[in-house]
């Protein structure tokens, strides 16, 4: 069973929102919703002082408590561990945002067409994707994982995480290479490998006992 | 993750790593709440006291239960006029699985229902009543009422708790994810059930019984002590901290301190004990306790939402 994955390597990040941008790019999400945000902090005292940065997301999480608290099962989560929302299905009670430790859920109160680039998911490795996915005033938005290009990449044989084409738009533009992506189940994954060789990894909120399938690691550390 | 209050740049917002107060639920919901927990409430305690016929008619149905239903009813078209897509509300009932508000709206609808079907054959137009052929009575009487007024009271406690669960359940805000905070949200509505009902036996010269007066004292009292001992456990939890600081001694201290707790709470509870030694001041009592516990209700659900608020994410904890 394949289980999707991320690792973010904080000691790696350098902070210049690279992925933020890729992700609105790649899914034109509206103006106030950022799916993968960096979280700054500043650490120490003038004269040793210095930035930390934290690009969050969907922690994509095994025990999901917004899928819990969705009253309509809008949210669900894919056979290989994806948690997509679903306009469709959504009626906007905002539970999942209040459920999610993590923040990752974004109310779309805008009209159709302010979203960026016309307010379709424009699916830039999948041309045709995006033309007909609209996002829907008054509904929950999210992180896919760039489902879409996960989807297309595998339908030609593509391997998500190693392949270009076939991995989150996030993690092919980090020029830090700090996000790694692939198979947790995959123990030669790229993920599998990182965690393995670069760990000690950790996850966002605990205490929530989520299952997060979005870890981090300081390389900086060692 | 909180966004700065300006953009760093043409391009983007600035994330900063702080605790991040919700601001997705708020006023309706605080109505919403309060208004599920008094309609619930007042059904559950003016059957349990057998007062319904007791305090007014209105068409041959009981005033009190019409009430209810009312309230059930209004709080729930706020609910529905405050979602993103308001039309599709129906959707609500398909996850009760898991979701409370799932659980909730069908237990509105089976209350509003079966309660409403409960009471109709005592439905007076133009001096008959057009559905008193119905195989059960108003009073639950017979096997077929008893059926209907159990389900309808059991959906009615539903409908008192759900909303406290709906914070409680998840762990994502820490000041909500207590069993106290229903806890809380349940002896509030009962209290302010307790209240209205005494108002209303005063308002149609019904004698009210000191065990009522003790009834609404032991509410309050509970009520008192759930909010200290929710302040104390985990009072310096990250999220949680912050919550308690912003209602003990930031924004929040004087409607809550002030309002919820000495005006809404400890203020009536006085009252309802002069009450207990007292048999001529109950009338008094009454209304007084109806004008402080019900602000006090609505104002400790819209505190409990304002003060939601959810620790930063980063921590350093090795999982894997």
């Amino acid at each position: 069973m394949t289980r999707w994955a991320m690792v973010i390597d904080t000691g790696r990040c350098i902070g210049c929102g690279a992925c933020s941008i890729a992700c609105k790019t790649e899914n034109a999400t509206p103006g106030d919703v950022w799916y993968a945000p960096v979280i700054e902090e500043e650490v120490g005292d003038y004269p040793d002082a210095h930035m930390d940065y934290l690009p969050v997301l969907c922690n994509h999480c095994e025990d999901a408590p917004c899928i819990k608290a969705c009253p309509t099962r809008a949210l669900d989560r894919r056979d290989d561990g994806i948690v997509l929302a679903d306009d469709d299905a959504c009626i906007g009670s905002r539970a999942c945002m209040n459920a999610c430790p993590y923040g990752a859920l974004h109310l779309f109160e805008g009209r159709t067409g302010e979203a960026l680039g016309g307010g379709a998911r424009t699916a830039a490795t999948v041309p045709d994707a995006g033309a007909a996915a609209r996002y829907t005033p008054g509904t929950v938005q999210k992180c896919t994982f760039c489902a879409h290009r996960i989807d297309h990449g595998l339908e030609h044989g593509l391997v998500p995480g190693l392949d270009i084409a076939a991995t989150p738009a996030c993690v092919v533009t980090c020029p830090a290479e700090c996000r790694i992506f692939g198979d947790l189940e995959d123990g030669e994954s790229t993920v599998s490998r990182y965690l393995r060789e670069r760990g000690p990894a950790t996850v966002l909120r605990p205490d929530a006992e989520t299952g997060a399938h979005v870890f981090y690691v300081d390389g900086s550390a060692r | 993750m909180s966004r700065h209050l300006g953009p760093q740049n043409v391009f983007m917002d600035r994330f900063v790593l702080e605790p991040k107060v919700q601001r997705v639920w708020d006023i309706p919901h605080a109505v919403w709440f309060t208004l599920m927990g008094v309609g619930g409430g007042l059904f559950v305690l003016a059957r349990a006291l057998e007062l319904e016929s007791d305090v007014g008619t209105w068409l041959g149905l009981p005033f009190v239960e019409l009430l209810s239903f009312a309230a059930i009813a209004v709080g729930g078209g706020i609910l529905i006029a405050d979602l993103g897509r308001p039309l599709r509300f129906l959707r609500a009932l398909v996850n009760p699985g898991t979701s409370w508000i799932s659980r909730g709206a069908i237990a509105d609808v089976v209350f509003v229902v079966v309660g409403g079907l409960l009471v109709l054959p005592d439905l007076e137009l133009g001096g008959s009543r057009p559905f008193d052929w119905l195989p059960w009575t108003a009073a639950a009487t017979n096997g077929l009422g008893r059926l209907l007024e159990l389900v309808a009271l059991a959906a009615a406690v539903v409908v008192m708790f759900y909303a406290g669960q709906v914070l409680a359940e998840p762990r994502a805000i820490p000041y909500w994810h207590s069993p106290l905070i229903p806890a809380q949200f349940l002896l509030s509505s009962a209290a302010t059930a307790t209240a209205l009902l005494l108002f209303l036996q005063a308002v149609n010269d019904v004698v009210i019984p000191a065990g009522h007066c003790w009834l609404l004292a032991g509410f309050l009292a509970l009520l008192l002590v759930l909010m200290a001992v929710h302040l104390r456990i985990d009072a310096d939890h990250p999220g949680k901290a912050e919550s308690i600081e912003r209602l003990t001694s930031g924004r929040y201290r004087t409607p809550f301190l002030g309002g919820v707790v000495l005006v809404g709470t400890i203020l009536p509870l006085i009252l309802a004990l002069v009450g207990v030694a007292w048999a001529d001041a109950r009338d008094v009592v009454s209304v007084l306790a109806v004008l402080c516990t019900v602000p006090a209700g609505y104002g400790l659900r819209l505190l409990t939402l304002r003060v939601g608020i959810f620790p930063p994410v980063r921590t350093m904890v090795p999982v894997r």
